[in-house]
Order: C-alpha cells, then sequence, then structure tokens
C-alpha cells in the first residue's frame, strides 16, 4: 500500500472521530502534529490506534502516545507493519 | 439544604437485589461477607487467570503476613499498574487496618520520594518492574519497607479489627493550587462510595464489569473495583486499553464504567465498522468524571444499552449523584445519594456526609471548608424533583473529555522552572476547528535573555518551552504557546486574574 493511500485511510478515519475537527482533518499532511494541529487527547490517540488495528489488520506493539509526534510518524510505523 | 434517602432509588432496582444493598461500616466486614457469599464466584480476571473470592482472600491473607500487623492507620503505599496484585495487595493493606496510599502508576522516581515524604509513607508495595523508580526512596528513605507487589506468603494472617472512621485510603486529587493533594477517605467513606455505585439500575449483583479506568481514579477505585466486589460481580482487568474491546468481545461484560470520552468512542468505532463493539450483553454503562452528553444517551438507548450520568469527587470518595432517568432528564447528574447533606451557597454545592473524605493529606487547603461543609467549587442548580445539574465551575481545574483533570497551576510550574519564564498562565481554549485544547501564555523574564539579541529571544524561549512541553505526561501537554509582549490582568493582591472558559459541566 503506498503512503498516499495509509494517509487517506487515516483520514477517513480522522473523519469519522469529530464532526467539529472536518478541516483540520482534510487538511493534514504528514507533516500535521498529532496534538498541536489535530488537537489530539489520549482518547483520541486511544481511537485511532484501536482503528487503524481494525482497518489494516495490524497490531500494534507496546507503544506509547509520545512515539508518534506527527502523521507522518503514524504512517512509518503502519508502512513498517505491512511490510 | 437537602438530605436524602435510599428508597428515592428503590423502584429502580429488582425487588430482591435492592433488599441485598446493605451498609457496612468497613471494607473488612464487607470482604469477609462477599468471601462467605460468593467464595466459588468468580472476583477478578487476569492475565488469561480466573481467580475466585475465596482465592483472592487466600492471597490477600499471605499478602497480610508479609504487612507483619502494622499498626491501625500505617501508611502503605501501592505503585502499581491495574493488576490481580494491585487487587490483592490493596485489599490486604485495607483489611490489616492500613491506609493504602494509592500511587498514579506514571509517577516517576521523584515524583515517587517526593510522595512516600508527603503522605508519611512507612511501607511501599510496587510492581516488580517499576522498581527502577525506587531508587531515590532506597537511597534516602532506607527506613521505608519496599514489598513487591507480586510476593506471598504461605502463613496466613486474619483481617483486623478496625471500625468506620479507620482511614481507608489516600487517593490523589488533581488538585487546585500546586501539586495534587490526596484525600483521606475513612473505611465509612469507601463503604458509602462503594454502595452508592449500587443505586439507581435494575440487576446491580452477579454482574460481569471490565476495569479499564486506573485504579489510581476514585471512579476506577471505588464504582469500578470496590461495587464489583461488594456485588459478587466478575471483574475483567483489562491491561491495555486499546484491546479493550477484544477483551470485550472475549468477556461480554454486563456494565461498563467509563468517561464520556471513551463511551463516545465506542459509539464512532461501532458505527465506523457496523457492529457494537461493546457486545450484545452490556445492559449498563456508568458514565462520569466529565460532562456527558445528552446525544450519548439515547444513542445508546437505540442500542438497548442505558447510559447512567453521574457526579462525583475524589473527596466525596467517588458519587455524590447518578441519574436513573437519564432519558427524560438527560441534562442531569441525577439524584443526591443517601447519607449526605446537600447545600447550595451563592450557587455553589456544598457537601457533608458520611461519603465525604478527612481532609487532605500532606498540604493545607485553606478555604476548602467553611462551618464544617466541604466546598466542591461546582455551581450547581436543583429542579423540582430533585435532580442535580451542574452549571460551571468556580474552581480552576480543566478537565478534559477524556476525563483527565489538568491543574493549570501544576503544569505551570514546570514552565515556571525556566529561569528566563516571570510568569506562565495554562488554561482551557480551542484550536481553530473548535477542537479542545491546552494553551500556555508566558511573560519572559528580560534580565535572564540578556545575552540573547531582542529578535532572538521569542524563539529561543519557545525552543526551551516546547523541550518542557514534551517531557510532561501527554494530557498535559498543551497545544499552543504564545510568548506575551506585556504582563497579564493582575488582581488587586497583584495575582494574575486567571482567563475564563465557558463550559457546560464539569467534574
Amino acid at each position: 500500500m503506498k503512503r498516499t493511500e495509509i494517509i487517506e485511510k487515516l483520514r477517513e478515519i480522522l473523519r469519522a472521530a469529530d464532526d467539529r475537527n472536518q478541516d483540520a482533518v482534510s487538511a493534514c499532511t504528514e507533516q500535521s502534529r498529532l496534538v498541536a494541529d489535530l488537537g489530539f487527547s489520549s482518547v483520541s490517540m486511544l481511537y485511532m490506534v484501536i482503528a487503524i488495528e481494525e482497518e489494516f489488520g495490524i497490531r500494534f506493539e507496546n507503544v506509547g502516545a509520545a512515539d508518534f509526534q506527527t502523521l507522518g510518524d503514524v504512517v512509518d510505523y503502519i508502512e513498517a507493519k505491512l511490510r | 439544604m437537602v438530605t436524602q434517602t435510599k428508597e428515592l432509588f428503590r423502584k429502580y432496582t429488582d425487588e430482591a437485589e435492592f433488599a441485598k444493598i446493605v451498609d457496612y461500616d468497613t471494607v473488612a466486614e464487607m470482604w469477609a461477607h462477599c468471601v462467605k457469599a460468593y467464595a466459588d464466584d468468580t472476583a477478578v480476571v487476569d492475565n488469561g487467570t480466573a481467580y475466585s473470592f475465596a482465592r483472592l482472600e487466600d492471597d490477600a491473607a499471605g499478602f497480610r503476613t508479609l504487612l507483619k500487623q502494622p499498626e491501625t492507620g500505617t501508611r502503605v503505599a501501592i505503585f502499581a499498574a491495574n493488576s490481580y496484585d494491585f487487587v490483592k495487595a490493596y485489599l490486604a493493606v485495607v483489611t490489616s487496618g492500613c491506609t493504602a496510599v494509592i500511587f498514579p502508576a506514571h509517577l516517576d522516581e521523584t515524583a515517587v520520594f517526593g510522595c512516600c515524604m508527603m503522605f508519611g509513607v512507612k511501607k511501599l508495595v510496587y510492581q516488580p518492574d517499576f522498581e527502577e523508580k525506587l531508587s531515590l526512596v532506597k537511597a534516602r528513605r532506607p527506613d521505608i519497607e519496599l514489598l513487591p507487589a507480586d510476593a506471598c506468603s504461605d502463613e496466613k494472617t486474619p483481617m483486623a479489627d478496625c471500625d468506620g472512621k479507620t482511614p481507608c485510603a489516600v487517593v490523589f486529587t488533581g488538585g487546585t493550587t500546586g501539586k495534587s493533594k490526596g484525600a483521606l477517605l475513612s473505611n465509612a467513606a469507601v463503604m458509602q462510595g462503594t454502595v452508592n455505585g449500587c443505586y439507581g439500575y435494575e440487576k446491580v449483583f452477579g454482574q460481569r464489569y471490565l476495569l479499564i479506568l486506573p485504579l489510581s481514579h476514585v471512579f476506577g477505585l471505588i464504582r469500578n473495583l470496590m461495587t464489583s466486589l461488594y456485588t459478587g460481580s466478575a471483574l475483567f482487568i483489562c491491561r491495555n486499553n486499546k484491546d479493550m474491546f477484544r477483551d470485550i468481545a472475549g468477556f461480554k461484560p454486563t456494565i461498563l464504567v467509563m468517561v464520556p470520552a471513551l463511551a463516545e468512542m465506542a459509539l464512532t468505532l461501532s458505527k465506523k465498522f457496523g457492529r457494537n463493539m461493546l457486545g450484545d450483553d452490556l445492559k449498563t454503562i456508568i458514565c462520569g468524571a466529565a460532562p456527558v452528553s445528552p446525544f450519548l444517551i439515547t444513542e445508546y438507548d437505540k442500542l438497548g444499552v442505558k447510559l447512567l450520568a453521574g457526579y462525583g469527587l475524589t473527596e466525596s470518595a467517588n458519587l455524590v449523584s447518578g441519574n436513573p432517568e437519564s432519558l427524560a432528564k438527560p441534562e442531569s447528574v441525577g439524584l443526591p445519594f443517601p447519607n449526605q447533606e446537600l447545600r447550595i451557597e451563592n450557587g455553589e454545592l456544598w457537601l457533608k456526609g458520611r461519603n465525604m473524605m478527612d481532609g487532605y493529606v500532606g498540604v493545607e487547603e485553606a478555604g476548602a471548608y467553611e462551618d464544617g461543609w466541604f466546598k466542591t467549587g461546582d455551581l450547581v442548580r436543583i429542579d423540582e424533583d430533585g435532580y442535580l445539574y451542574i452549571t460551571g465551575r468556580t474552581k480552576e481545574i480543566i478537565v478534559l473529555q477524556s476525563g483527565e483533570n489538568v491543574s493549570p497551576a501544576e503544569v505551570e510550574t514546570a514552565f515556571n522552572a525556566l529561569p528566563f519564564v516571570q510568569d506562565s498562565q495554562v488554561f482551557e481554549s480551542e484550536n481553530e476547528f473548535g477542537a479542545q485544547i491546552l494553551a500556555l501564555e508566558v511573560v519572559l523574564r528580560p534580565t535572564e535573555l540578556t545575552n540573547l539579541a531582542p529578535e532572538e529571544r521569542s524563539a529561543y524561549a519557545l525552543k526551551e518551552l516546547e523541550a518542557v512541553n514534551k517531557k510532561l505526561p501527554t494530557f498535559q501537554q498543551v497545544s499552543k504557546i504564545t510568548i506575551r509582549d506585556s504582563d497579564f490582568q493582575r488582581s488587586p493582591a497583584m495575582k494574575i486574574v486567571r482567563y475564563k472558559h465557558e463550559k457546560n459541566g464539569n467534574h
């Protein structure tokens, strides 16, 4: 799966999560910071991890919120897992 | 002034089950009853193993031996993540007549040492893989006895006698000023909080609970763990929240205790993936620690799940009120529970009662009480049927949608440690898309930045502030940092006038 496809799937996941955040999600890029730009809380981080596991059929190891600063970090992780 | 009785809740619970809701003075008294009544039933499921009530008492009795029959009220810290060993150690400590000081699992080495000092800890029970966080305690306080939580003795020690006034637990609260404080809860307060969890819904006993909340939070410790044990229910310990839905699919809980953000997340995931992620056996969700949206109540009702909102504080051993009529009055936090008195003074809720703490430990909080009433800091109103509504807050705590409490002063302390920060203010704000964020504004101390050209100072300060920010626990991290070019507005006493953020409700 290409990085652009992974990002588009991530956008879909995030769009479903928060109605108020639609514009930020549509405009997000690999450089978008999860907390500062997308307003992530510990619960949205958890939501993202669970939804990614369902959507991509992968299992996250014991990674913490601090391991993902930007959306690009998340894409890196998914890419490595899918390899 | 309002006083309540349990009779208000009778009609919501199965008759035979309501008759079983009785008060105990101490956790030991309750636990002795549970061990007898539910001996072979499952009490806890953790890491693939089911532990019966009898087995849990057997292990707790072995652990009591390791505590060596200390004096009543001896403070024993428990520093462990949610696990069977936590439950065993906690029960052993409190049924020995000791006071369990519950350390949040995220504390670092310095905080563990600081809390041992502040709370007068004599013994410390720790999860073995947290041992590296004990080095300061070991070096500076060799008199504090350290006990690994997975230890046990073949020799069994019976429960100790104590009464309702015996201090049972010190539970951390977000606090309104400075660092977190500990609320001292007596056995009677913990038991009242435990029993309060039984009111307002039909099937109470013999349920299946899932533990998602941390046991260092009063909502996790009392409403989730204690009420589960009291009602002879089985408690499945979810070790990692990301596995929550897999655990739910396997264990099929009938009751969940959650913060609204988690309930909302489960709803979103259920819609996105086209199946009920919370399982078909779920009948009740107890929701609190942050404002509950009426939308959640109606959406869960469509799935056949009653979502009951409640209101509570660490200082009140969790629940003050719970809403048995969540569909009819979705904006209310419900009817106040028995054995407490409520008074509304200038819109603020004041409380007295059996469930109330015996004060804070380690710090003096001037202004927490007046005329013997605890001032909650929550602005409320009560309707003609006696239902309580939260309308605002007078205190400075920020409640995030995840239910986590952020004390602005505590976060500011981290930034104020930078020598070039003269003053700072952390406050609740919204980003450009309307999402709730924490923001920081800083006034610089120019004398500490004289080695930099004026135009370089802001960039340097921002970089340093960001570095401090990244080291904070995720829920305390600010999303926006602004360097002010003027001082904050100040009160006549020269205190910073805090920004106000409009909110619908709070913890």
